[in-house]
């Protein structure tokens, strides 16, 4: 009878309106929330390296070649570029300073041998335990992650000899070894060497900085190393401006990093923008619909009062009014998850065409943005409620 | 001028006692009031007591019925209810007071004119399940209005929607009973049949009411009169 005396004599035009506009801005919101997570998750778990972070070194020109340019980084410059706000962080690349033979060293696979060049890097920029990646003096083997363009290439010799191919878990199996020397070569040992990991990234075998260091300190010719790469992690969606730092500085790097980098930073940008839209909308529509129960509340200014002077409770009135807006979000929430699913299934199916394995699980950030904005609606209804009903007595 | 009090018709009860003291509506202090005005005097509404209250237009009936029942706060001095300041009550408190301790009868009437008499009643009736359904019918049977029970209030007459608002007020639980000039509409036999079941209801539960009118004391043995 109550909820017929307060709510059943309304113009609804204006709730429509705020319950459409509450819908699509919830829609977006939780829409734009996911594919901003999926975006900056595409990618990782891919490559040992860690996300939004590449490998650069200085553009090779004529005048570097001629000795005129410096090709390597000072401690300075190193310094200068750290200061930056996007840089989250930056490290040399250490290489080797000797001399360093690679070779299969089992009966799996054909013999195969060759120099290699082994670089080290931060352990903070790869995507790898730390069980799996130390060594000290006396392990059984040195772990190395290794290019897939040495798998590909390893993989088209056997192909070539007529022996099966081998995937990147088997590869993990096969026993290899390094013989590393000094540069006349009076100094040599032989360790054994596993693969732990693959990088698209690097294009030299990367091996754990501890490793490098016993071989630099007991088979270098005592040389300074130069720095001549360097790896620079940024923020979320702040690739953009890593490449005006690269442009700037005349630096280079590997293509594929530069791609992905640069797609999720305007992809990134893209969805934040919708996010903004989103949020703005759903404020927008929130505040619509508090408006509607302030104007529902002034029209029915004669029954509350008359209610209250009756003997019926202002915290039962609050709570009707509270309980019909509670509902009326309900809805339109339980609506926006319905599209959002619905949205969701179409732009996975057309990205998977696409050929972008995008993970589809629902990101648990969307779904905690429904709730907060559920929340927050619920609070400022009551509120509201609360302040038009109290105001009567 | 105070009337007798008719010994046999006060019963020992615990019922609350309304306290006047030196109140003076403030829309009302610029006006002179005669010396038997309740306003800016100390005047007790006693338990059980049947009260009329006397004035012409404009010296404060309406201000009288809702500055008692808590509705105006625009006054000095002090209105106790059991020697507890009124203003004191919390928003908790008076919902207890108006459902259980005074009921009122408002002269605008103030029912729900899109709901029926049926609904009008069964809101007040349902805090307190005072009355069943049956019994309210009957109520407006005797007031000569029960086929108007699922009628919408706003085609009732005047008279009718007063005799409505006269029910609804029973339909409660009460120590005063306040009714500002409830039978305005009504001709002298719908008085006395209204009267009749007031004084019925009241003594029933050892309750007392207050009147408004503009001088006439539609023939009842008032215990008290008041004057403004």
């Amino acid at each position: 009878m109550l909820n017929k005396l307060l709510f059943k004599n309304q113009d609804k035009k204006q709730l429509i309106i705020a319950v459409i506009g509450a819908f699509m801005g919830i829609t977006f919101l939780i829409v734009s929330i996911h594919y901003l997570i999926k975006v900056n998750q595409f990618g990782e778990g891919e490559d040992i390296l860690g996300p939004n972070t590449i490998i650069v070194q200085k553009k090779v020109s004529n005048t570097s070649t001629l000795g005129l340019t410096k090709t390597d980084f000072s401690k300075k410059e190193i310094e200068k570029m750290k200061n930056l706000s996007f840089i989250q962080d930056i490290k040399p690349v250490i290489a080797n300073s000797f001399d360093v033979y690679f070779k299969t060293n089992d009966s799996l696979v054909p013999p195969f041998s060759s120099d290699v060049f082994i670089q080290t890097v931060d352990q903070d920029f790869l995507d790898i335990s730390d069980e799996n990646w130390n060594w000290k003096d006396g392990d059984d083997f040195v772990p190395m992650i290794m290019p897939r363009e040495f798998l590909v290439m390893l993989n088209t010799f056997m192909s070539a000899q007529g022996i099966p191919q081998v995937s990147d878990d088997l590869a993990k199996e096969i026993n290899f070894s390094f013989r590393i020397a000094n540069k006349d070569r009076s100094l040599k040992e032989t360790v054994d060497v596993r693969i732990v990991g693959f990088t698209s990234e690097v294009s030299s075998i990367l091996v754990p900085e501890s490793f490098m260091k016993y071989g630099n300190e007991k088979y270098s010719d005592g040389m300074e190393q130069k720095i001549t790469q360097i790896m620079i992690s940024s923020g979320e969606g702040e690739f953009g401006l890593v490449e005006e730092l690269m442009a700037k500085k005349g630096l280079d790097s590997k293509n594929s990093q530069m791609i992905v980098g640069k797609l999720k930073s305007i992809v990134g940008t893209l969805v934040i923008v919708i996010l903004g839209i989103s949020i703005i909308a759903v404020f927008v529509s929130g505040l619509v619909l508090i408006q509607y129960m302030q104007l529902l509340i002034s029209r029915n200014i004669y029954e509350v009062r008359t209610l209250i002077r009756l003997g019926h409770a202002p915290k039962v009135i609050i709570r009707l009014f509270f309980i019909y807006f509670v509902k009326i979000f309900g809805i339109v929430t339980g609506l926006a998850l319905t599209a959002f699913f619905l949205i969701k299934y179409f732009l996975d199916a057309m990205f998977t065409s696409g050929g972008i394995n995008i993970n589809t699980d629902v990101t648990l950030e969307s779904m905690l943005a429904l709730l907060a904005a559920y929340a927050l609606f619920s609070f400022t209804s009551f509120q509201t409620a609360k302040k038009g009903i109290f105001s009567q007595f | 001028m105070i009337l007798e009090i008719n010994p046999i018709e006060i019963k020992q009860t615990n019922s609350m006692q309304i306290e006047l003291k030196n109140v003076m509506p403030k829309p009302l202090a610029s006006i002179q009031h005669g010396e038997k005005s309740i306003w800016g005097s100390h005047v007790i509404l006693h338990p059980a007591k049947k009260i009329v209250l006397n004035a012409s237009s404009g010296k404060g009936k309406s201000t009288f019925a809702s500055t008692v029942f808590g509705i105006r706060d625009d006054y000095s001095g002090r209105i106790e209810y059991d020697k507890r300041d009124i203003k004191t009550f919390s928003v908790d408190e008076w919902t207890e007071i108006r459902k259980n301790k005074i009921a009122v009868v408002f002269q605008d009437l103030q029912l729900f004119l899109t709901l029926s008499v049926r609904e009008n009643l069964l809101l007040k009736n349902s805090l307190s399940d005072t009355f069943t359904e049956g019994e309210l019918k009957t109520l407006l049977e005797k007031l000569e209005i029960d086929d108007k029970w699922n009628q919408k209030c706003g085609l009732l007459s005047m008279g009718q929607q007063q005799r409505v608002a006269i029910i609804r007020s029973l339909a409660q639980p009460f120590d005063w009973l306040l009714m500002d000039e409830p039978f305005s509409h009504l001709d002298i036999e719908n008085t006395n049949r209204c009267l009749s079941i007031i004084a019925d209801r009241t003594n029933g539960q050892n309750a007392g009411f207050v009147i408004t009118t503009l001088g006439n004391h539609h023939s009842f043995n008032f215990d008290q009169e008041l004057n403004l």
